[in-house]
């Protein structure tokens, strides 16, 4: 979104073509589609950040009397571990997949963090004093299809690879298949047929659900913000001085409620899913 | 027609705003539920807050998710037409 101080004129308003334009737009062409564009630039200070404050807080000493930064690193740990791990995963398969799930919640909660900053790092100039800046910008890497679709794909895989692992092949594809039905005869066929079918669509329809639960809630928290603190420019003349301050009241707790609550809530759900996947597909009965 | 035909372009404007809309309803007395539920379920045990409100917030997710299945179509439908 762009905010700038004279505020948004209604006729360059567009709100999708933020999330949209820049890839059209790269600041590096490179083959393969590998271009580096605003969405990639967002994607390495979420993780060099996610990286980072880790890596402080540990490299500074553990202390057995906690300071402040310490104590907020054991409690974001503590949710990682208690809440999203332990909740969906085995115990054998905490070793492996705790890493995984934490640092995907850390991850994504550290990329709906940066989205609600505004940056400098948009395509558009806005000239002040002579000067070409670039416009400030919100965006979030997570408002983008192709990294949430990525991330989703990552646990799908491992889900379906662990449940190889641990069951077997054959046990592993029968376990998708409720308990207690009946044997495959002439009669029960269709019927058996059917609830396989359906349960197939249920494990494609995951893929779906994780990816656009993440990349919507994103997209559009970024737009009902950016919608309300232009509502009186969208509106316009007279409209504006009336319109105007409630918007931007309203798009203000908005924000509040956008950067404090569903940045991290998104990502504990992700998370939370991504553990109950892989820990369903190694243990199918639970 | 041309996408500057004012019919067309109040249809896509009714469009995104029905679609979204109505999609709205289901999800909006889902999460309703699960609140209610859980406050319920809280005041039965309070000794069960804490894994109650983490499967509270888990099905929130997964209700409100649905807003945006409807959101996301509205968009699509709303992009398809010229």
């Amino acid at each position: 979104m762009t905010l700038t101080l004279p505020l948004l004129a209604a006729s360059d308003f567009n709100p999708v073509s933020e999330f949209t334009d820049f890839i059209n737009d790269p600041y590096v062409n490179l083959p393969l589609g590998l271009d580096i564009n605003k969405a990639v630039v967002y994607i390495w200070m979420s993780g060099a950040l996610a990286i980072l404050i880790t890596l402080l807080v540990v490299r500074r000493g553990l202390k057995v009397r906690p300071d402040r930064a310490q104590t907020a690193a054991e409690a974001v740990y503590d949710v990682a571990y208690n809440q999203i791990a332990k909740a969906g995963l085995p115990s054998e398969g905490m070793r492996i997949w705790f890493p995984y799930v934490a640092s995907a919640f850390m991850f994504i909660w550290m990329m709906n963090l940066i989205g609600f900053i505004p940056l400098p790092f948009g395509s558009e100039k806005v000239s002040i004093a002579g000067l070409e800046l670039p416009k400030l910008q919100i965006y979030a890497a997570t408002a983008n299809l192709s990294v949430t679709l990525s991330l989703t794909l990552v646990t799908i895989l491992a889900s379906h690879i662990e449940g190889v692992r641990y069951n077997g092949l054959v046990k592993y594809f029968k376990s998708w298949m409720p308990s207690g039905m009946p044997a495959f005869g002439v009669k029960t066929a269709p019927l058996i047929i059917l609830i396989a079918l359906i349960e197939v669509i249920s494990q494609g329809v995951r893929i779906v659900s994780l990816s656009f639960r993440l990349f919507f809630n994103l997209l559009a928290g970024h737009l009902v913000i950016a919608v309300f603190l232009a509502m009186g420019a969208l509106i316009g003349g007279v409209a504006f001085y009336f319109i105007q301050p409630i918007g931007l009241a309203m798009g203000v707790a908005l924000f509040t409620l956008e950067a404090t609550l569903i940045a991290a809530l998104q990502a504990f759900i992700f998370a939370s899913l991504s553990a109950i996947y892989i820990g369903g597909a190694i243990h199918p009965d639970h | 027609m041309a996408a500057t035909d004012p019919t067309i372009q109040a249809a896509k404007a009714l469009e995104l705003g029905l679609a979204t809309g109505f999609g709205a309803i289901g999800p909006g007395i889902g999460v309703g539920f699960i609140f209610g539920k859980t406050i319920e379920a809280v005041g039965r045990q309070p000794e069960l807050r804490g894994q109650l409100q983490g499967l509270m917030w888990l099905g929130f997710a997964l209700t409100e998710a649905i807003v945006f299945y409807a959101l996301g179509m509205a968009f699509v439908a709303y992009s398809i037409v010229k």
